[in-house]
């Protein structure tokens, strides 16, 4: 252990003056176990810093053949190591002038410990959660009502809220909001997808009662809901796809539940089911058949189809096909690369809703296409087209 | 699928501990590596510039408030149990496992190219 004569001693060598030095001196040596390799950087922001700091944990996820992610309780970051030149040293009793106390009489040794050391570090870069695995998951083993073929021959895996997390690279919040999305419901401790027809006849009925009711569809009380259809499907799943299809609310006087039934979302619904069984439909044949087979009283639109089915404007006569943006690759490139070869070029109106989902935090729809595609005109509009020869 | 728990310490928030930047390398003098030896002396000049002496060479740095802070993590191996029975029969299987032991919010980085120091000025005994 120096001492401050060897200290001084030094100082002098180097020609430095001891009056124009602070009276702390830390002298530094390595550690035992400096070289063990046992403790390592992660580099935070703000946000992460904040989240240790109240005592919250993280955890890394990722299988051998993934990149690993880190989450937080409702965040997602890909985790990277990042190298240096420089060499960082890290010391637990190392002070800097503004807290050393006030006006000491005489210099004062502190022996420091470098506890290690790394020229690397843990990178975090926030990042989209990697969901579309999810779907993919349950819609091996889909709901279908509690007679249905699945549920009496369950040999297929099923997964609750915790096996999720064990398979999914993502934030608990993430998965959670991601299984509302795709209108999964918890069932007897498993989440399950309901098969789609099956979802369909569920609505079909309440559409039904909303008609022979004379409600409006902003106002569908619950408890008649359950009573009337409730010999026809399991009470639970009525719920459930009012949840999906409406939003729940609380009548003021009587404290009765109500839901606001989401037109736009069950007119595609329709759409989707009249798509789904044909490679394409003529455009206007389809329109006309699509508006008689929702409820009436409600009125479809093209634009509620945005992400669901594209419409061909150079085919004549003009035609629609599905295209669920979901059915699409997960990473940026390859998405675009799939998009580009199914259409060499796009406006920015056909492509967003196909790219809405790869912005970053605060990346913009322009950003994204200024990255990866490349403009022109085409008959005095602008169109997008690959940056790279991509076969059609 | 592989969970990696990173916790932050059980009693309290983690403590702030200092890093030194350097650039280029640290050998140990006679090769006998670096575990236990000596490194240098952190000094601070009236105007708090930090001056570092590092064998025969002088450096002047900068104290600097990171952007991004740091985590310092610990790697531990534990025993993660499958769940409540697992403990009796043992059944626990061998789980790396990281502990925040400090956070770092400032460096001092010393960028300037080092001051030899010449000694062919007898020690004052």
């Amino acid at each position: 252990m120096r001492t401050l004569d060897e200290v001084l001693a030094t100082l002098q060598i180097a020609k430095l003056n001891v009056d124009d030095l602070k009276p702390v001196i830390h002298c530094l040596s390595f550690g035992e176990n400096v070289s063990s390799g046992d403790y390592c950087l992660m580099e935070l922001d703000d946000t992460l810093c904040k989240h240790i700091e109240a005592g919250k944990s993280l955890v890394i996820r990722g299988d051998k053949d993934e990149h690993a992610v880190l989450c937080s309780e409702d965040k997602t970051y890909d985790l990277k190591i990042a190298d240096t030149s420089n060499l960082l040293l890290f010391i637990p009793d190392c002070k800097t002038p503004d807290h050393f106390p006030e006006d000491l009489p005489c210099q004062n040794l502190i022996q420091s410990q470098i506890s290690g050391f790394s020229s690397s570090y843990w990178e975090l870069r926030r990042c989209r959660p990697k969901v579309k695995k999810l779907k993919k998951l349950l819609m091996d083993n889909t709901y279908e009502g509690p007679d249905g073929e699945n549920e009496k021959n369950s040999t297929e895996q099923m997964y609750s809220t915790d096996d999720l997390l064990e398979t999914i690279q993502a934030s608990e919040q993430e998965l959670l909001n991601q299984l509302q999305v795709i209108h999964a419901c918890k069932i007897e401790g498993y989440w399950r997808i309901l098969e789609f027809d099956y979802e369909m006849k569920i609505m079909g009925h309440i559409t039904q009662l909303v008609d022979s009711e004379s409600w409006s569809f902003s106002k569908v009380p619950l408890s008649v809901c359950l009573e009337e259809l409730g010999p026809l499907e399991p009470k639970e799943m009525i719920e459930h796809c009012l949840n999906c299809y409406g939003k729940r609310y609380i009548e003021e006087e009587a404290g009765e539940i109500y839901f606001a039934l989401n037109e736009d979302k069950l007119c595609r619904a329709t759409a989707q089911m009249l798509l789904q069984n044909a490679v394409k439909f003529n455009l206007s044949e389809f329109q006309e058949v699509w508006q008689q087979s929702v409820a009436e009283g409600m009125t479809t639109r093209l634009d509620q189809l945005k992400g669901l089915a594209l419409v061909d404007q150079s085919s004549r006569p003009e035609t629609i096909f599905l295209l669920k943006v979901e059915d699409l690759p997960e990473d940026t490139q390859e998405r675009f690369n799939c998009l580009f070869g199914m259409r060499e070029k796009w406006t920015e109106e056909a492509v967003a809703p196909y790219i809405r989902d790869l912005c970053g935090e605060k990346q913009t729809i322009g950003a994204l296409l200024t990255k990866y595609a490349r403009t022109s005109l085409q008959n005095g509009v602008k169109v997008y087209n690959s940056r790279r020869p991509v076969a059609t | 699928m592989v969970q990696i728990l990173i916790s932050s310490p059980e009693e309290g928030s983690p403590g702030e501990w200092m890093l030194i930047e350097l650039q280029g390398e640290i050998e140990s003098r006679q090769n006998t590596g670096l575990a236990g030896s000596l490194m240098g002396d952190l000094h601070y000049t009236k105007e708090g510039v930090p001056v570092l002496i590092v064998g025969h060479h002088i450096l002047y740095g900068k104290v600097v408030k990171l952007e991004k802070p740091f985590a310092v993590l610990v790697k531990r191996s534990g025993h993660q149990e499958e769940d409540g029975n697992a403990m009796e029969t043992g059944e626990a299987k061998p789980s790396t496992n990281y502990q925040v032991t400090a956070l770092i919010k400032k460096k001092i980085i010393f960028k300037t190219r080092p001051k030899p120091i010449i000694t062919n000025v007898p020690k004052k005994v």
